[in-house]
């Protein structure tokens, strides 16, 4: 780190950020819009999601010679890097903005171009586009100093990232989370991530040059593990019913668990979010004006269709109230142990639910069904996503046949728009609406 | 141009020396004759020779001679066709008479198989899971290699008997034979002296997909004894990617007098260990193999580990070209291929990339675009 890149860095976060925020406020003052017919009004605590996000990525662009930047993905246990110093950004959610702009398919073009298949994973082949065009259309991703990957959510991550640490000529770090195949607690698995650990620490400490601090590490992992509880506790005021919001509003705002978690923002942010979903679910008031059936979402959001889908199940009644995605980033967390830190977070970045086996998968969807009084579930296979959609349809028949929980599955993918077949999905919807409707 | 030595070949052919043991027929000899057991194994790396100790006898699932239609109903369309064949055969009545199936792990898609496989589809086949470490720490991956080894010998030990470890030591030592005697056959090659085709070479060598070691290894001998020679003229062509299918493919390069002069596929070339391992131990032993593996698509080595090697393998092979010889809906070869084929381009070496379905055969669009990249092979 230089003095003046830090102070430049330090000056913008202090001073430039807020004042760019406070003038991007102003500028995009509207007049107030009537009330929507099929939603509450919108929640308050959305404006301080965005500036959140927007600022994450506004500093990013001032760490060069501050601080250092990490390329992470979603599943990493990242509260090791923190006490580095490391600047986190998160190439999937990047991707994932990408998608909700509609913008994914022409930054997977630029991917393609360069001979990568369209068959791969869309996060992925956004992000290749972005590293191959050097910009991207929701802002500029600062160059990495290092790759922290981990495979808990898939093995694909680490395919991807192998292309940037080639492209980047940086050092790729892989905490290997061996695949739940049986439950069996502890033993050679978690001696083998516990090591890991202990080696990547090391690791950190030679490409660093300082210490690790361990109180530090403890602290994030308290703040972390807070964190995780107080998203948990945001999805479960969904179990209200009529629920104060919809896993629409959630895909949204999981951004600070997955972007920012073992940081002080992320956890005031979810404390404001929890509190305004409280008082609106004390006050009976739900986050679609008409629920009549309450569903569950399978595999990760259809990020382009967000807004479409949110307003076509809100004109049927329909309110998602669970979904297996969002609840992975408060299932496991909580096992987070500041006292036990390197034991407890192998533990809870292994557990989560696309490195363990479908038996898993399948009893915590027939709890969130109970706990969330589900009455239908919507698959999304996602061409993107392989550990999350093989055994989909094997889960749909065993949910019916267990539960009687109707399902629908749409094919679709996560980012790239160009793979969303409207009429064959709108079909399948409205007929499943139909089915639930009957019931 | 380079021809096939006719006789050579009508030696192959006609001797079932040579030929491939129809698998059926073998498995039914290898159980009554021997009384082995037979696991079907999935696609990646695991210990061979653990299995042969316990007197199992895997069977390798790539690519079944097999048609999907009740593996459609349980994994989409745009899940890859050496996972829905090996479905396939799972679900199909053959598979009754497995002891077990083994599913090491290799990618995304083939660890939910495995799952869905025990705990759905087939759940009273005893299914064996083998976690490969991908972690980029030496240490704690070395130390966690083996206690899966153990692992499985312990679950292995449950149904079949407790481990001898006599036969654990002998099959160890095979192993290693075999690899030793693999590695100069393609070093044969790689220099020119041997005078097979390639279609020969090939459906010789995946006979490793299923033949006991104690089948395999002198029919190596034998196959090397008619096969050495000085093989003459032909562009030369290096393979790479997953398997060798459609066969077809092998038999369009034979009839355009290109020789296959070494390969990196998963399934072949890529399975032999770059050094033999030192240690006296078995376990140790078979760590030492695992990590001494070729850099592959699947695992943590770094790309230009993998681009390195195969520069070295063009190289020393003399090769024209590389063909990538991948399956369609692949994620771990597809993720490689663009910076594989940018490195091997700056090094001045061209490449070609054919997707195989492994049903298809060799469409005309593949043979005319093959025809295409070899002819500007020097
Ligand atoms: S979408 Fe699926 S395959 Fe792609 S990065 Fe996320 S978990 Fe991995
Ligand atoms: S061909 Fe590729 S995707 Fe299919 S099982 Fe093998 S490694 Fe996995």
């Amino acid at each position: 780190m230089t003095l003046l890149p830090a102070i430049r860095y330090r000056f913008m976060k202090d001073i430039g950020a807020p004042a760019a925020m406070r003038f991007a406020k102003m500028g995009k003052k509207r007049p107030a819009r009537p009330p929507d017919p099929l939603f509450a009004p919108p929640l308050a605590a959305t404006r301080r999601l965005k500036e959140l996000i927007s600022r994450h990525y506004f500093l990013s662009r001032y760490t060069r010679g501050a601080m250092p930047v990490a390329w992470v993905t979603s599943g990493a246990p990242v509260e090791i890097l923190r006490p580095f110093g490391y600047y986190t950004l998160y190439p999937e959610n990047h991707s994932a903005l990408c998608g909700a702009q509609k913008v994914g398919g022409r930054m997977c073009a630029h991917a393609e171009e360069h001979g990568y298949s369209p068959d791969l994973c869309s996060y992925a082949r956004i992000d290749l586009g972005h590293a191959l065009t050097g910009n991207t259309p929701v802002g500029r991703l600062p160059r990495p100093d290092l790759l922290f990957a981990s495979n808990n959510i898939c093995q694909t991550v680490l395919y991807w990232y192998k292309i940037l640490a080639a492209r980047y000529g940086i050092p790729l770090i892989l905490f290997d989370t061996p695949y739940r195949f049986a439950d069996a607690e502890g033993g050679p698995d978690l001696e083998y991530m516990v090591g890991q650990m202990e080696a990547i620490i090391q690791q950190l400490e030679g490409i660093s040059g300082r210490r690790f601090d361990r109180e530090a590490f403890s602290r994030t992992i308290d703040l972390a593990k807070e964190t995780s509880l107080l998203w948990g506790r945001v999805l479960a005021t969904m179990k209200a019913r009529p629920a104060p919001m919809t896993i629409f509003d959630a895909f949204a705002h999981m951004l600070p668990i997955v972007s920012l978690r073992g940081l002080e923002s992320a956890r005031g942010y979810y404390r404001l979010l929890l509190e305004e979903l409280e008082e609106r679910a004390e006050r009976g008031v739900g986050a679609i004006r008409e629920e009549r059936k309450r569903l569950m979402w399978d595999n990760i959001a259809i990020w382009p269709r967000m807004r479409e889908h949110a307003n076509l199940f809100a004109s049927h009644g329909m309110a998602f109230v669970t979904a297996t995605y969002t609840n992975a980033w408060a299932e496991t967390t909580p096992l987070l142990d500041p006292g036990r830190p390197l034991e407890s977070l192998a533990k809870a970045y292994s557990c989560v639910i696309l490195n363990h086996h479908l038996e898993h998968r399948l009893k915590l969807m027939e709890r969130l069904i109970r706990e969330y009084r589900v009455d239908g579930l919507v698959i999304h296979s996602a061409r993107s996503c392989k550990p999350y959609s093989v055994g989909q349809y094997d889960i749909k028949r065993l949910l019916l046949e267990r539960l009687s929980i109707p399902s629908v599955v749409i094919e679709a993918d996560i980012a790239d728009e160009r793979a969303y077949a409207e009429e064959q999905t709108r079909t399948r919807l409205e007929a499943f609406f139909e089915a639930l409707e009957e019931e | 141009m380079h021809r096939p030595d006719v006789s050579v070949e009508n030696t192959l052919r006609s001797s079932e020396a040579f030929a491939a043991p129809n698998r059926k027929d073998y498995i039914q000899t290898q159980k009554a004759s021997h009384g082995r057991k037979i696991f079907g194994v999935f696609p990646g790396h695991y210990p061979r020779e653990l299995l042969w100790a316990f007197d199992i006898l895997p069977v390798e699932i790539w690519d079944p001679p097999i048609e999907t239609s009740r593996a459609d109903a349980h994994l989409q369309s745009y899940i890859c066709p050496v996972a829905k064949r090996g479905l396939e055969l799972i679900l199909d009545s053959r598979a009754r008479g497995l002891d077990g199936v083994l599913f090491p792990h290799l990618c995304d898609t083939l660890q939910n198989l495995a799952s869905l496989t025990a705990h759905y589809l087939q759940p009273d086949l005893p299914v064996y899971f083998f976690y490969t470490p991908k972690s980029t720490c030496p240490a704690p991956s070395w130390k966690y290699y083996i206690q899966q080894t153990r692992g499985l010998a312990e679950r292995l030990a449950e149904r079949f008997g407790p481990l001898d470890p006599a036969q654990w030591a002998a099959r160890s030592a095979q192993a290693l034979e075999l690899d030793r005697a693999l590695e100069a056959l393609y070093a044969l090659r790689a220099g020119g002296r041997l005078v097979c085709s390639n279609a020969a070479f090939y459906s010789f060598i995946r006979q490793a997909e299923y033949l006991h070691p104690d089948d395999f290894l002198p029919r190596i001998e034998r196959f090397r004894a008619v096969c050495e020679g000085k093989a003459t003229g032909g562009k030369r062509v290096l393979l790479s990617g997953i398997l060798p299918n459609p066969p077809e493919t092998l038999e369009a390069l034979d009839d355009l007098g290109v020789r296959v002069a070494d390969d990196d596929l998963l399934d072949a070339g890529r399975r032999i260990p770059a050094h033999a391992p030192r240690s006296a131990d078995p376990w140790e032993r078979a760590a030492e193999r695992f990590f001494a593996l070729p850099p592959c698509s699947t695992g943590s080595s770094p790309l230009k580990a993998r681009l390195e090697r195969l520069a070295a393998m063009v190289r020393s092979a003399s090769a024209g070209g590389v063909i990538f010889w991948t399956v369609k809906f692949c994620e771990p070869e597809a993720f490689d291929l663009p910076e594989l084929r940018s490195g091997l381009k700056r090094l001045g070496i061209p490449s070609l990339v054919i997707e195989s379905a492994l049903d298809e055969g060799l469409t005309g669009q593949t043979a005319t675009r093959l025809e295409a990249f070899l002819e500007m092979l020097p």
